[in-house]
């Protein structure tokens, strides 16, 4: 029997702000979850605010509505999982996106390198004006 | 995050603390530039209360350390906390902002 441990959620503007209230979140998630070892926690962390500064920094409105960002993060016995979304956005990829690492020079473009370093799967998927991506990390938080 | 900065003999440091994130990221970006703009080209930015630091804010640290060298110095960093570090290997930019352990050893040997 699977069930969730601890979760937390997150629904707001898609705004640099908002990035402090998902850490927030993500803060109080862990504070239930102490269970969760450390490694999975600062991984897991870092992979969550990189896709959702990655929404709040290149995610365009369809029409009129301004794009919202939703963070659904959870805790399960064997694995971290975390939905973040994009409501109202336009599709994000006009071609694959790069997911090497830049010139040591360039300022931007690691963001998608480093989510695929610390988390076990990503996924993408696209539903009715919503970009949906999952991340998980195995994590064995129950002894 | 919060940031101050303190000119000393051979170099400025710059102490952040909190959370190097994309709202943090461009506060960096104008403390470093006003330094280097009063002249002090030798940065040291020191990491030891910055708990958490995402891709753009390792942006703003390598536009830093840009700023710097074109004004003839180098920017250097110290005191990495352990997600920083992880974050620094992960990009493979440990080599080019190599951490020191102390503000004061990041700028010692010249």
């Amino acid at each position: 029997m699977t069930e969730v441990l601890a979760r937390r959620r997150f629904r707001g503007e898609s705004i640099p702000e908002s990035i402090e209230a998902v850490h927030t979140e993500l803060d109080s998630l862990w504070e239930d979850a102490d269970f969760v070892p450390e490694m999975d926690r600062m991984t897991f962390t870092t992979a969550v605010i990189e896709v959702a500064s990655n929404i709040i920094q290149h995610a365009e409105p369809v029409g009129q509505i301004p794009v919202e960002l939703g963070v659904d993060i959870s805790v399960w016995p064997t694995r971290l999982v975390a939905k973040v979304s994009a409501f109202n956005a336009k599709e994000p990829f006009a071609s694959p996106p790069e997911t090497g690492l830049p010139d040591d020079d360039s300022e931007a473009g690691r963001g998608l390198a480093l989510i695929e370093a610390l988390v076990t799967t990503v996924t993408f998927e696209r539903q009715a004006a919503t970009n949906i991506w999952i991340l998980t990390r195995k994590s064995r938080t129950v002894a | 995050m919060q940031f101050s900065y303190e000119v000393k003999d051979s170099y400025t440091e710059v102490k952040g603390s909190g959370r190097l994130n994309l709202v943090a990221a461009s506060k960096l970006r104008e403390v470093v530039a006003e330094v280097v703009a009063a002249g002090s080209s030798r940065v040291a930015v020191n990491l030891e209360e910055t708990v958490f630091m995402d891709s753009s804010g390792l942006g703003a640290l390598i536009g830093c350390l840009k700023a710097a060298r074109q004004a003839g110095g180098d920017l250097r960093i110290s005191g990495v906390q352990p997600q920083v570090k992880m974050v620094l290997e992960l990009t493979n930019m440990d080599r080019a902002l190599t951490p020191y352990p102390t503000a004061e050893a990041a700028f010692s040997d010249d």
